[in-house]
């Protein structure tokens, strides 16, 4: 019974090493040698399951071998000794086959003889220079005030402490929100950057240097990591400072098919500024055991312990300006900056043409689309006394003025077309453009500015439309604006827009397929155009946030009209409020595919 | 156009006009449609009128004789003035007239009861 069992075991023991012979034939096209040679293959254990190279010749010396060279490959479950004799590679052979414990929890390793070593080495990122802009500033802080800040973030609760996926995150400052990979700038934190960091920012000599305003703790139990990202560029400044304490790590900095892997050492200070900052990602792959490279220029093996890394950062509350497009949420999902230079420009002209004139040309068919109050809207119009003031500004047909009775609701639009309709239902209103209100200063009790400021083609004036808001509100006055959203879900649920398309949903057609339709359509329209953007088609994605939007008229003639739209991102509108002053965000909230705030003047 | 609306509007959106208000109201036809009184309505809403602009469209609606100069201190109490308010306000309808700038004389027209304030681009 017994031999039986060990017969098996050899084996089972055989297999493996056959295959992994095999693996190492495939991978480094090197052979085994049936008689001894100065190579020698380890063929179960390598850095993939970690052997460090301290290991490996601590194993190897204990046979009384000489070693003269160790080859270990990254992400590989085996590695290579040369021996400096025969007679010592016999040595290393006999002693450590199926006898040496260097596997992981204590599993023999396996040798075998082969014919050389792999000529081709594999590049490993250890070999790169760093990317551009990324410093590491060694021993950055003591142990004292390692222990120091230690103790500094742990008093006190900045934030909830999360648990995600693979980490504990705690913020300060500002919490970083993961759904968005951003920060709301209106919402700051009580506790802001414990004052036991700031000995650090004189310490780094960096010229024009602003400390940073937040602050993300990480706790990284051995074995996690956090997947390879860029710090969403529009929330945060260049540079990013990451201070790594109680455990070295590695972390791995991606660009394409471009590899570097940059050690960390506990108590270094990571600055990541410029290319680094925002061309490359950096991750840190989940597991317990590093691959790090030795002083000698080859490869070991080195332990993770519990990390604590904090990450501080400046926010940037506004649109990124880097040189990086290509991972810039700013430029990539923003329009190109010499588009939006040219919608400056030629902005009243574009929206004369591409705004007002449409209306005024669709004003009926439009206006017979337009009768039902958005409730969230209904609600706010509902929170005043009676006898309170009310501006709609950009009140189309006045569907909105009507809604509380007990108000004095004065409407005012651009579109002669569409106050028509608002007058002869007896509804008060005037003509104006939103960037100039013709209304008294502080007079208002309630402003409210539906689907207008969209419309408007750069931020200056969209925040222009908004201080005049402001303006004609009495202190303690409360406006609620709404701007279509670039985004059209929320939760993975699509909005009233989106659902309307039902050739989509019933799987008739496609979004790609409406598009190329109506990019035929367009060819034959020949509209003269004063900026040239992208024309989007109705009930799909926004694919970006400067596009026409087609209306089509329900006559005969079906005329296709192409309405200017700067459709907006997530807190972009808040940031925009923000800029204001005396100005406090109420209320900030998605509605059906739009994005809302309600800001009272103080 | 009503002159309850009459008292929000202004023209110091225009470059160099320091006030603009209350803007000079011509009346070339109008409109009178009943609506229903509620003075409690038009007492609340007194604090958030000019009363100087209440004044000066009761001139040019020719019901000055009912509106005093200067603004009574117990209006509540006064019934028929707040009926009288409510006449003024809310059941007079501007339908062709114009509205002038008191410092540039610029003039805004009323058509169809709507008042175009749009302002051309070389004037703000």
């Amino acid at each position: 019974m017994h031999i039986e069992q060990k017969t098996n075991k050899v084996k089972k023991a055989e297999k493996k090493q056959r295959r992994s012979l095999a693996i190492i034939k495939a991978d480094c096209n090197v052979s085994q040698s049936d008689s001894p040679t100065l190579y020698l293959a380890i063929l179960n254990v390598g850095l993939s399951n970690g052997l460090s190279e301290e290991a490996l010749l601590t194993a190897a010396a204990a046979t009384g071998g000489q070693v003269s060279q160790v080859l270990m490959l990254p992400s590989k479950s085996y590695c290579f000794l040369m021996c400096t004799t025969l007679a010592d590679a016999q040595l290393v052979y006999d002693g450590m086959h199926n006898r040496a414990t260097i596997g992981q929890k204590g599993a023999v390793a396996y040798l075998s003889y082969v014919l050389e070593l792999p000529q081709q080495r594999e590049e490993n990122g250890w070999q790169k220079p760093l990317p551009g802009g990324l410093v590491l500033l060694p021993d950055f802080v003591s142990e004292a005030e390692e222990a120091a800040l230690l103790e500094a973030i742990a008093v006190g609760t900045a934030s909830p402490t999360d648990s995600l996926k693979h980490r504990q995150v705690k913020h300060f400052g500002y919490e970083f929100l993961y759904g968005s990979n951003n920060v709301n700038p209106l919402q700051p934190l009580e506790q802001g950057i414990p004052a036991a960091c700031n000995f650090m920012w004189e310490r780094l000599e960096l010229p024009a240097f602003e400390p940073p305003d937040q602050l993300t703790v990480n706790e990284y139990e051995a074995g996690q990591g956090i997947p390879p990202h860029v710090d969403t560029h529009s929330a945060f400044k260049d540079p990013i400072l990451s201070l790594s304490l109680q455990s070295d790590v590695v972390m791995d900095f991606r660009r394409g098919d471009q590899l570097v892997h940059v050690l960390l050492p506990r108590r270094s200070l990571l600055v990541m500024s410029g290319e680094s900052r925002y061309d490359w990602t950096h991750g840190i792959r989940p597991k317990h055991i590093d691959v790090v490279a030795t002083p000698s220029g080859s490869l070991t093996t080195q332990a993770r312990s519990k990390r604590t890394s904090l990450t501080f950062r400046r926010l940037r509350r506004g649109p990124c300006d880097c040189q990086y497009p290509t991972l810039c949420d700013t430029q990539q999902t923003a329009t190109p900056q010499e588009v939006c230079d040219k919608l400056a420009t030629h902005a009243s002209h574009l929206e004369q043409q591409n705004v007002h004139e449409v209306y005024d040309k669709i004003a009926n068919h439009f206006s017979d689309t337009r009768h039902t109050p958005w409730p969230q809207v209904a609600e706010f119009l509902n929170s005043f006394e009676p006898q309170s003031v009310l501006l709609d500004v950009g009140c189309g047909n006045g569907k909105y003025l009507g809604c509380n009775p007990q108000l004095l609701s004065i409407g005012c639009d651009r579109s002669l077309g569409l106050l028509g309709v608002g007058n002869a239902r007896g509804l008060s209103v005037f003509r104006c453009d939103c960037l100039q209100l013709p209304v008294r200063s502080s007079s208002i009790d309630g402003c409210i500015s539906i689907a207008v400021i969209h419309h408007l083609a750069s931020s200056e004036r969209r925040l222009t439309a908004l201080r005049e808001l402001c303006r004609v509100l009495r202190p303690g006055g409360r406006a609620l604006v709404y701007v279509w959203a670039k985004n059209q879900r929320k939760n993975d649920k699509k909005s009233t827009y989106l659902r309307q398309n039902t050739a989509v949903n019933k799987e008739h057609t496609t979004e790609q397929a409406q598009r190329q339709k109506l990019a035929r359509q367009l060819e034959s329209m020949d509209q003269q155009l004063p900026v040239p953007l992208p024309v989007h088609t109705n009930r799909t994605e926004f694919q970006q946030q400067d596009v026409y939007v087609p209306w089509k008229t329900k006559d005969e003639q079906r005329t296709t009209f192409l309405r200017y739209y700067h459709v907006f991102e997530e807190l972009e509108l808040e940031k925009l409020v923000d800029q204001m002053e005396g100005v406090v965000i109420r209320k900030s909230y998605y509605d059906q595919g739009n994005h809302c705030v309600i800001f009272e003047k103080s | 156009m009503k002159l309850s609306t009459y008292n929000f509007l202004t023209s110091m959106a225009i470059k160099g006009v320091k006030v603009g208000y209350p803007l000079k109201l011509t009346i070339n036809k109008k409109d009178v449609i009943e609506s229903e009184f509620n003075p409690v309505f038009i007492e609340r809403l007194l604090p958030k009128l000019d009363w100087s602009a209440v004044y000066s469209a009761a001139q040019v609606a020719e019901l000055a004789d009912d509106i005093p100069a200067a603004q009574p201190d117990n209006v509540a109490e006064d019934e028929q003035l707040l009926q009288r308010l409510h006449h003024l306000l809310f059941e007079i309808d501007v339908l062709e007239g114009q509205l002038e700038c008191p410092e540039t004389g610029r003039v805004f027209p009323i058509t169809d009861g709507i008042p175009n304030m749009l302002l051309n681009e070389d004037e703000v």
